[in-house]
């Protein structure tokens, strides 16, 4: 069986998540040269124009696979993926109006993408989670980062 | 506090909280229906912006083309880390991995841009992406200890 497959030079993983950082890298370029020229409200809302294929290749993908109960656990989920992209969406605004307002797409990328210290905070706080020597030094090191990025 | 900075530390609370969101709701629907309902979201926040946007017809084709692709290149983003934590990645991995990806805005904006960061500035991007690949072992290692 082995015979028939040849090995793979890149792993499938490695190369979606290669593609992921030349996806999301690039974003902030282009979102910068789209604030010289617009304001962060317009700018999301051809943003989400841009994400409009994307929706329609998952709605197709998802309406394939429709089998999901419809449990109150369903609801519950939607209701979560709703708030995270009206959450998302605002936080895109602030972004897009960080750029305007003079910020570096090569300050405000590294900024921003700090946001899973929140999360660790929110699982601190709320959740009572524990946390490790090594995410105590993340969080630790953020606070820096930002200190350091806002010089 | 500088404007800007005042934003980017709104979008990084706001999508901290995502994170949680974003957990709820995967752990009771697939992410591909999460993802779903995440840009219904974004469609209907965008309508509601209508009515405090003001856009017009002499927009520069250059920028409107670079707003738009953002949008694609941030959802299709979000599509491949999907499919390489499905892939066989493991988690912690894939997400330190991907933390990475501001590095790459900092390459770009330095090489075409032509952005000159301070000394501070530098040490200060690269202390961001070592604080984001800390948080995210340390979350996913303790997902695989849930799981």
């Amino acid at each position: 069986m082995t015979e028939t497959h040849r090995p793979r030079r890149i792993p499938v993983w490695l190369a979606w998540s290669i593609a992921t950082i030349g996806l999301w890298g690039s974003w902030g370029l282009v979102s910068k040269i789209a604030s010289a020229g617009l304001d962060a409200y317009v700018n999301q809302l051809l943003y989400t124009a841009g994400l409009a294929p994307l929706m329609v290749f998952v709605a197709i993908t998802v309406h394939k696979h429709r089998s999901e109960e419809r449990s109150k656990a369903h609801y519950s989920g939607i209701f979560w993926a709703f708030l995270t992209g009206i959450l998302g969406g605002i936080g895109n605004i602030a972004f897009f109006e960080a750029m305007v307002k003079g910020g570096k797409a090569s300050v405000v990328a590294p900024v921003t993408a700090l946001f899973p210290m929140v999360t660790v905070l929110l699982a601190l706080i709320f959740l009572r989670e524990r946390l490790g020597r090594t995410q105590w030094l993340g969080l630790a090191l953020a606070f820096v980062a930002i200190y350091l990025l806002s010089a | 506090m500088r404007l800007w900075l005042g934003f980017a530390v709104l979008a990084l609370v706001l999508w901290g909280i995502t994170g949680v969101t974003q957990k709820l709701s995967t752990n009771r629907i697939s992410s591909e229906r999460s993802f779903l309902w995440f840009c219904w979201a974004m469609v209907a926040l965008s309508v509601s912006v209508l009515a405090v946007a003001h856009p017009h017809w002499g927009l520069a084709r250059m920028v409107v083309l670079c707003s738009i692709a953002g949008g694609a290149l941030n959802g299709l983003g979000a599509w491949t880390s999907f499919r390489a934590l499905e892939s066989g990645g493991k988690a912690s991995v894939v997400i330190s991995l991907i933390s990475l990806y501001p590095l790459l805005t900092v390459v770009l904006a330095v090489l075409l841009l032509g952005e000159r960061l301070s000394v501070m500035q530098s040490a200060g991007a690269v202390t961001a992406i070592v604080a984001a690949i800390l948080l995210s072992i340390e979350t996913s290692e303790k997902k695989r200890e849930v799981a």
